[in-house]
């Protein structure tokens, strides 16, 4: 009697566990899950911006579920190509334009073009991609074939604390306009504060660590000084010219001579940089959009949106440059090994439509390469989102676009750049002259870029 | 005969038991350097095979690889050690009668259980130059006026990691010594005693040759280990400044992961296999021997 008992209740276990699975496929059938990583979430801000985004994007697509993959900005790439190489990976991704074209020629993103030919034009004749400004399209596509969207467009400017330079005897509305009075104001901030005899504040904070955000620093200096990286076909590094010596010159004798830079620079990354100006230990930084909001974020009470201040980049005196800064350009992108390409698809169009893109703005100050957003760089009619054009951060940032440059755009670029950020640290270290450890970049360089000559083609001597 | 037989089928039981965890290995570690060897040979992922030599080539003349490889000797041989002497002051000290004695143990662990990276992180935050301890405390005991650039001087970068590592690798030495400390018959000390031995005689005469065989193995072993030393390093210097803390393992990150040099990375990683290969056949002997 017992044991029929028993074997009653399992029976009624079974099948009620039976039942509970059956519910919980059903739920689950007809929901896609979508994958959706960026280095953003690992930003506070951002991280909560994000999530109002997907939580949206699931409201309008209840068939959907958006999974979020957090990943740092400097390991993004490792973690991306190791699940792709490994045929998985998130589905949708976040990357800056460093790796873009490395990705591209990889093979590691999904063509997008048939997407954006079914989105067909809207009623008024526009094309889908017509939002966008054509100089970042171009870096989204090879060969006809589109493989991601833009995603920020900005350009790097000086931004500056006031009160700092009020206490060093600085009038705040007049900002250094050329790199030798930049140099002079550096050396004006870099004091001793609080009279114990050791320096606590230095007039230059910047990342010199062997990482992607050095050259976003760096660039500005050397295309005001009237020199590049490379020659415009991409066939020989273009370090050799006395425009570029100069210039990385420059930039070490900030640190080597003038001592404008808080010590251990080779160690500083560019989230290291922005700590030194929330907490008053640097007066001026290389920033961008982002900028303002992750000091707020820092340290509250330094109030970095009334007393910072952002300019145009200096110039070189005597040289009519044709760009004196650098343009920082994200992009998004769909994994070529994802399983639900129409709802990646889906996910990809909501976080770059316009009504997203202004929220990045509106949570992040981080300005659009969308023309209906930042306004009509290329055309001065297309009116954009009022209140990005009104910021006095972004109104600085959107001007400085025209004379922004952006890195060359080959599958080489990281290694190329990685070279010549270890040729600064060997400056900045005394480990070798500043000639001595741009002649071993040169000679590097050109070795990579062999792939870009004809057989027999001689390099230019150093 | 039926001795014999029994035998036979015990062993081929056993053989049977491990078979699934030996496969396993085959898949987990025998695949990927399998794929990486002939990777480095020719970029099979993107072209199909064919064969070149051309990696190694490379190899032969680069410059930035042998600094890596001096940095990584030198890192090695540093490490291990002090490994070797912190392990066995340690060790030592850990075998003798002391009130307490486990816990000393457990507190003499504690820096082996903290992962590679985060040990990376927390010295890099001790080493900063304005806001760390380390010149804080220096200066406040007026050892030093300046701020001493611990991981941006290229003197002191090196040394700097070392340090680091030296104290997050020590107990793995320090457990095998001890283990073979524990197992020194005491009777032998107690003879030597007897004869009038003092303790630097005992250390020399009874200590040292009892644990030379466990020595060769934790040497062994520590020296394969620091060669694939990775997260530490990278962490503290990503092998700056400029490339005097870039060891072997960064360069194969690097080539890999980030300029996209899948064959070349491959290339590397075979000859550091090839090495660590080479360092792992007195611990095999040892081992065999024993056997």
């Amino acid at each position: 009697m017992l044991f029929k008992e028993v074997l009653a209740v399992k029976r009624v276990i079974l099948f009620l566990s039976l039942v509970l699975l059956v519910s919980l496929t059903a739920m689950g059938a007809g929901t896609v899950t979508l994958t959706f990583s960026d280095w953003h979430l690992t930003e506070p801000v951002w991280e909560q911006s994000l999530k109002e985004a997907v939580a949206a994007f699931e409201a309008e697509n209840p068939d959907i579920k958006v999974q979020l993959d957090y990943v740092s900005y400097g390991e993004k790439e490792t973690k991306y190509t190791t699940a792709i190489e490994a045929g998985v990976g998130p589905d949708v991704m976040h990357l800056h334009a460093y790796s873009l074209r490395s990705f591209i020629e990889k093979g590691y993103l999904l063509d997008l073009t048939s997407f954006i030919e079914a989105e067909g034009a809207t009623w008024y004749g526009a094309d889908f991609l017509d939002p966008w400004y054509e100089a970042t399209l171009q870096f989204m596509e090879m060969d006809g074939h589109y493989y991601a969207l833009p995603g920020d467009f900005m350009a790097m400017v000086l931004f500056y604390n006031s009160e700092l330079f009020k206490e060093a005897g600085l009038d705040p509305d007049k900002p250094p306009t050329t790199w030798a009075e930049f140099r002079e104001y550096a050396k004006k901030l870099t004091r001793d504060r609080d009279g114990d005899g050791k320096i606590d504040t230095w007039g230059f904070g910047t990342p010199a660590l062997i990482n992607p955000g050095w050259e976003l620093r760096f660039s500005p200096i050397l295309f005001a000084f009237g020199a590049d990286y490379l020659t415009p076909d991409n066939k020989f590094c273009a370090l050799n010219t006395p425009e570029a010596i100069e210039a990385m010159k420059f930039y070490v004798e900030l640190y080597t001579v003038d001592g404008v830079m808080p010590p251990g620079v080779t160690a500083v990354g560019a989230g290291n940089a922005r700590e030194q100006m929330a907490r008053e230990q640097v007066a001026m930084v290389l920033g961008c959009g982002w900028t303002p909001p992750i000091v707020n974020g820092i340290n509250p009470d330094l109030n970095a949106f009334q007393i910072l201040r952002a300019v145009p980049l200096p110039v070189k005196a005597g040289i009519d440059a044709e760009y004196t800064t650098t343009a920082w350009l994200s992009s998004w992108m769909i994994n070529k090994n994802t399983k639900h390409p129409e709802e990646a698809w889906k996910l990809l169009k909501f976080i770059t439509d316009k009504a997203q893109e202004e929220k990045w703005f509106r949570d992040n100050r981080v300005q659009s390469s969308r023309k209906d957003v930042s306004g009509g760089l290329e055309d001065p009619c297309i009116k954009g989102y009022n209140e990005l054009l009104c910021d006095p951060f972004s109104k600085v940032i959107a001007a400085e676009l025209t004379n922004a440059k952006f890195v060359p755009q080959i599958k080489e670029w990281p290694e190329i750049i990685e070279i010549v950020n270890i040729a600064a640290q060997e400056g900045l270290t005394g480990q070798k002259t500043v000639e001595a450890a741009l002649k071993n970049a040169y000679d590097r360089i050109n070795e990579i870029l062999s792939v870009y000559r004809e057989p027999g083609e001689a390099c230019p001597p150093f | 005969m039926r001795g014999a037989k029994a035998r036979l089928a015990q062993q081929n039981q056993g053989y049977l038991f491990i078979l699934p965890c030996l496969l396993m290995l085959l898949l987990i570690l025998g695949f990927p350097a399998v794929m990486a060897v002939l990777n480095s040979f020719s970029p099979i992922w993107s072209k199909g095979f064919s064969f070149t030599l051309e990696n190694y080539r490379r190899l032969i003349h680069d410059v930035v690889f042998w600094n890596a490889l001096a940095n990584t000797l030198l890192f090695v041989g540093s490490t291990v050690a002090l490994h070797f002497v912190l392990g066995l002051a340690v060790a030592l000290a850990l075998n003798a009668e002391i009130r307490a004695r486990r816990f000393f143990r457990i507190l003499a662990i504690l820096p082996w259980t903290v992962p590679d990276v985060i040990s990376g992180l927390v010295w890099r935050f001790m080493y900063n130059p304005t806001s760390g301890i380390i010149n804080d405390v220096l200066m406040k005991f007026h050892l030093t006026g300046n701020y001493i650039e611990w991981l941006g001087s290229p003197s002191l970068a090196m040394p700097s990691i070392i340090l680091a590592d030296a104290w997050r690798g020590y107990p793995f030495v320090m457990i095998i010594l001890l283990a073979g400390l524990q197992a020194i018959p005491r009777t032998l000390y107690e003879a030597a005693r007897v004869d009038g031995a003092s303790s630097l005689q005992e250390f020399w005469h009874i200590t040292l040759p009892n644990l030379k065989r466990m020595i060769v193995i934790a040497l062994a072993l520590d020296i394969i280990w620091q060669f694939r030393r990775f997260g530490l390093v990278y962490t503290m210097t990503q092998g700056g400044p400029g490339r005097t803390t870039e060891i072997l393992s960064i360069m194969v990150y690097k080539q890999y992961f980030k300029f996209f040099n899948f064959e070349y990375a491959s290339a590397i990683a075979v000859v550091m296999a090839i090495i660590m290969l080479a360092i792992s056949i007195p611990y095999i002997r040892t081992i065999v021997r024993r056997a």
